[in-house]
């Protein structure tokens, strides 16, 4: 269907889903380059992280078509899937950490489940490699319980990378993080997709990450696409939602209905009714 | 209106039923897969020794006070016809038969039922279910194939535990307490309960088994989100795993009834 020379990785065509009666993503086109890295922007709750699971078949479309590397993806059965979702690395937004295992253990599942004969001195070499790239070697025996938010998102990020995967796909990386952490992700990102080479999609509503790292971004809104390209092209975009957003700004709409609930009614008791 | 509810409700009902014979059918395809390599076996190991050994102190305790209370409550209508000393087989063909059986497969509903939906309810709200999946793992052969395996394979010999602590505490109660002569307590046993019942007792803990592991396994699975949805899933798993133990065991005693009496046609009308 598609000529085998363009490096599109990810080609997502009229994309459509929804849950029940709520439609969340609405006849949505796009491309992955390979080895760049595209952020997708947008207010919480307008379907970003469903179109990143789309990319990777955690959801199945309700109309469309994925495809990875011209290959069609989102009609394969689980069998299948399991074999194309090893080229890929998800960075879940909690992190996702299996609590009962350590994170030399957590690292080390995606291994045993994929390799076949490998001695216990190999697998914890990779394991080592894969935390020093995050920077937390040493870790190996601590609990997921016992990390802090950052040091869980960087030990599920060495989770994600353990494949060697040639995707990797961040959800909300920096979400719940101080400024300092949230810029430690983001170095981390720039570092993986510098080193290893990988296609790198970021999901986000962290406007100061999203121009540090994109080469691409693009701004969702109501399950549509209202904006495409470089930094410098969403810092200038006419559109009145997306200059919003940038600049964290509430809109008019948004303001009059806080204004209209927010005064105390006449007839409410107040806590001071009730003093003598 | 209410037609709309009414029809809305079947298809519910109709979605949901085809949802769990898809979960039961990929259920069996992974434990027969897992059977098959040995690189689960680890995993099953640790789910028996969470399922099967730790749950052998609550369920001897459970076929213990089966066993008393059946002998206190039984020995005064007994007495009262001077039958006291067939008290032996009446409470430990009840015990083998139904009640050891039976009440055991409830206690595991409630103590691995209710931790096995927790467990894989809280994997699906923290995403841990879709982790697995994202790396490449089927959860149903990693997660719920050695769970349903232990679960199945160890009920059986829970059971013999309960039977063997229901026999324990009929006689502790009838022999010792109430003082009935101990030798034509065990004679009328001996002679009263068979191998079979005893047999059929422990066959139904793979059902029971099976049962119980699967359908917690499922509402896991389904749960929804936040610690509302984990609760929930909680009770219905073990409502359903109740009644399921119930309903099987009804047909299952049906079924072997009927097995009985063709093979041994005159000893069940003696």
């Amino acid at each position: 269907m598609y000529d085998s020379e363009n490096d599109d990785v990810i080609i997502v065509e009229n994309l459509t889903k929804k849950f029940g009666e709520n439609l969340v993503l609405d006849d949505v086109s796009l491309r992955i380059e390979e080895g760049k890295t595209t952020v997708v922007i947008g207010p919480s709750g307008c379907g970003k992280t469903v179109l990143v699971k789309h990319f990777i078949v955690l959801l199945r479309p309700t109309e469309g078509q994925v495809f990875f590397k011209n290959q069609r993806i989102d009609n394969l059965s689980e069998k299948h899937l399991n074999s194309i979702r090893t080229h890929y690395g998800f960075l879940f937004q909690e992190g996702a950490l299996f609590d009962s295992f350590s994170v030399a253990e957590n690292i080390m599942f995606p291994i045993l489940q994929h390799y076949k004969n490998v001695d216990r001195k190999q697998i914890e070499e990779i394991v080592k490699t894969k935390l020093a790239m995050v920077g937390l070697d040493g870790f190996q025996n601590f609990y997921p319980a016992n990390l802090s938010g950052g040091q869980k998102k960087r030990v599920a990020l060495a989770r994600a990378i353990a494949l060697n995967p040639e995707i990797i796909l961040y959800d909300e990386p920096t979400t719940g993080l101080d400024p300092i952490r949230s810029d430690i992700i983001n170095e981390i990102v720039l570092k993986l997709q510098r080193e290893l080479g990988v296609t790198t999609v970021v999901v986000t509503h962290d406007m100061k990450s999203a121009y540090k790292i994109a080469d691409r971004i693009i701004m969702l809104h109501n399950g549509k696409i209202i904006a495409d390209g470089d930094a410098d092209h969403i810092r200038n975009h006419p559109h009145s939602v997306v200059q919003q957003f940038i600049h964290g700004q509430v809109g008019e709409d948004e303001l009059a209905v806080l204004r209209a609930s927010g005064s105390i009614l006449q007839a409410q008791f107040l806590p001071r009714d009730f003093e003598k | 209106m209410m037609l709309a509810t009414l029809g809305g409700k079947t298809v519910d009902d109709v979605t949901n039923m085809g949802r769990f014979s898809r979960f039961i059918w990929q259920s069996v395809v992974a434990c027969c897969q897992s059977c098959l390599s040995t690189k689960t076996y680890p995993l099953i190991w640790t789910q028996m020794n969470i399922i099967g050994v730790r749950s052998v102190p609550v369920i001897m305790i459970t076929g213990a006070f089966v066993g008393m209370t059946l002998a206190v409550q039984a020995y005064d209508q007994l007495a009262g016809m001077g039958l006291e000393e067939h008290l032996g087989v009446l409470i430990n063909i009840s015990v083998v038969k139904e009640l050891g059986p039976v009440l055991a497969a409830v206690m595991l509903a409630g103590r691995i039922g209710g931790a096995l939906t927790a467990e894989l309810g809280t994997m699906k709200v923290t995403e841990q279910l879709d982790a697995v999946k994202s790396m490449g793992t089927d959860p149903v052969l990693h997660l719920v194939a050695p769970r349903i395996l232990a679960c199945m394979l160890l009920t059986p010999f829970l059971i013999i535990y309960a039977d063997f602590m229901g026999v324990m505490g009929g006689f502790f109660v009838s022999v010792i307490q109430l003082g009935i002569n101990g030798s034509a307590y065990w004679n009328f046993s001996a002679s009263g309960v068979e191998l079979w019942d005893v047999g059929i007792g422990v066959i139904k803990g793979f059902f029971f088994g099976a049962a119980i592991a699967s359908l917690s396994c499922y509402k896991g699975f389904t749960c929804k989100e936040g610690a509302h949805g984990v609760g929930q899933a909680c009770t219905e798993a073990f409502v359903a795993s109740f009644i399921s133990i119930l309903a099987i065991d009804f047909a299952l005693v049906i079924i072997f009834k009927a097995i009985y009496s063709t093979f041994w046609p005159l000893k069940s009308l003696v």
